[in-house]
């Protein structure tokens, strides 16, 4: 095999465990330890792309960071990743990038946001990715590692580490790892991705900048309707007019919106109609509507318009438990993407 | 590749973009000079800029304010923000208010 033509520094270790400690005490990790990417495993990534390891996958748009095919390759190994996992850290990559996404401020924030990814298509059944049980838990290698070097790439390559560059007050869980599959199988509705623009058949990444999400439960009712009155009181914690936030409805929901012949489109409309209330109600619960009278009488949703909210489905059979994930800045200053995966 | 039974590993982060840019020229008063002010969007940066403001007319003759907001406080202000302000003041002054 041809050498291939690095740029990175390359550094001597006696083993594996000499260079997990070292990852460690430079700062190159997340605190979990890491797959030593050594230049053979790395080739093997970059090779995945078929481009060569210089070739630019991504340009973070305020400071100007390039990320390599060689910088996502490196990360990707040490995050646990195989390589054929690399088309969808490509897209994810390339959406993560792209200027509305807003990638350094929901990095740095205090406000603390994490990047989600939702794959959609046939990429991600071919690479096993989770969409069930416990979907957006541990235990699938490829969900884990592609969220994982996603997160590694912005320590490692943007330099917004905790402490640093990163001021989140609290933080984020998923500032380790979070990324899942939608469970396009269980949805009577088209997927995601389609929604969002790209064409059926095909694979792609959505990214969200998301906040802490909340889990909504609703075992009492089959109709749609009370199955999202469920979530109102949610969304009143969360604020008024979000321009992006993102519903996931798991498979006993969604039966029940496929038995009582919901299209999609109803479940931004009910929730946008919905979960309003009086200027006056939002200001008093601290979640004042910015520029209008603080004792005002007329209605203002939680979300600015019903094609604000992205639904997807995911999650395991058992149980009626959806969630609700608003987005960082409730989207003023950071939108959901979505790429192609290019295979 | 490996030399005997080592490991070569890399490194995984990435070099800054660092463009060196000169200092603007510094007016040897202020007297006369129209004042930009220019806000970040975060919740205090106006009321910070204003109070600057203040400030400085106590100590100098200024010859007005132009404020503006670059309306994203993660952002760099958009070029036709800059150019449009850069015409109209001799001076600009920023400010994060958090």
């Amino acid at each position: 095999m041809t050498e291939m033509p690095f740029t990175s520094d390359a550094i001597e270790v006696d083993d594996a465990l000499q260079a997990i400690e070292l990852y460690a005490e430079r700062g190159w990790t997340d605190g979990l330890p890491i797959v030593p990417p050594t230049e053979g495993l790395v080739a093997q990534f970059v090779e995945a792309l078929n481009v060569s390891p210089d070739a630019v996958l991504g340009v973070e748009p305020t400071k100007g960071a390039v990320i390599t095919a060689e910088k996502a390759a490196i990360n990707a190994v040490m995050a646990g990743c195989k390589p054929e996992y690399m088309p969808v850290l490509a897209a994810a990559i390339d959406a993560i990038t792209d200027s509305e996404f807003g990638l350094h401020g929901i990095s740095v924030s205090t406000m603390g946001s994490a990047v989600l990814l939702i794959v959609n298509g046939p990429i991600a059944s071919d690479l096993g990715m989770n969409s069930g049980v416990s979907v957006f838990g541990p235990g699938n290698r490829a969900n884990a590692s592609i969220g994982r070097a996603i997160r590694l790439i912005i320590i490692n390559v943007l330099g917004t580490r905790a402490g640093e560059l990163d001021k989140a007050t609290i933080g984020h869980p998923g500032k380790y790892a979070w990324c899942i599959a939608e469970n396009e199988e269980l949805s009577p509705w088209e997927p995601a991705h389609v929604t969002r623009g790209q064409s059926e058949g095909s694979s792609a990444v959505t990214v969200v900048p998301g906040l802490g999400p909340f889990q909504v439960g609703q075992h009492h009712d089959d109709n749609p309707e009370r199955i999202l009155d469920a979530f109102i009181d949610a969304m009143f914690a969360m604020g008024p007019l979000m321009k992006d936030a993102l519903i996931v409805l798991c498979p006993e929901h969604i039966e029940h919106f496929r038995t009582a012949g919901w299209a999609k489109a109803q479940v931004g409309q009910y929730l946008h109609e919905n979960a309003s209330r009086s200027v006056a109600e939002w200001e008093f619960a601290g979640r004042p509507v910015a520029g209008n009278d603080p004792d005002g009488t007329e209605l203002v949703s939680a979300l600015v318009s019903p094609e604000s909210l992205i639904t997807v489905v995911a999650g395991g059979g058992g149980g009626a438990w959806s969630q609700i994930i608003p987005t960082w800045t409730h989207g003023r200053a950071a939108r959901v993407v979505t790429k192609p995966v290019t295979v | 590749m490996a030399t005997d039974s080592k490991l070569r590993v890399l490194d995984p982060t990435g070099q800054p973009t660092i463009v060196q840019q000169g200092m603007a020229r510094r007016p040897d008063t202020l007297d006369g000079a129209v004042v930009g002010l220019l806000a970040n969007h975060k919740l205090n940066s106006e009321p910070l800029l204003e109070a600057i403001y203040d400030v400085l007319s106590e100590r100098f003759e200024l010859g007005g304010r132009v404020a503006v907001n670059k309306g994203d406080a993660s952002r760099p202000a958009a070029p036709e923000v800059l150019d449009g302000i850069a015409k109209e003041v001799d001076v600009i002054i920023t400010a994060n208010g958090d």
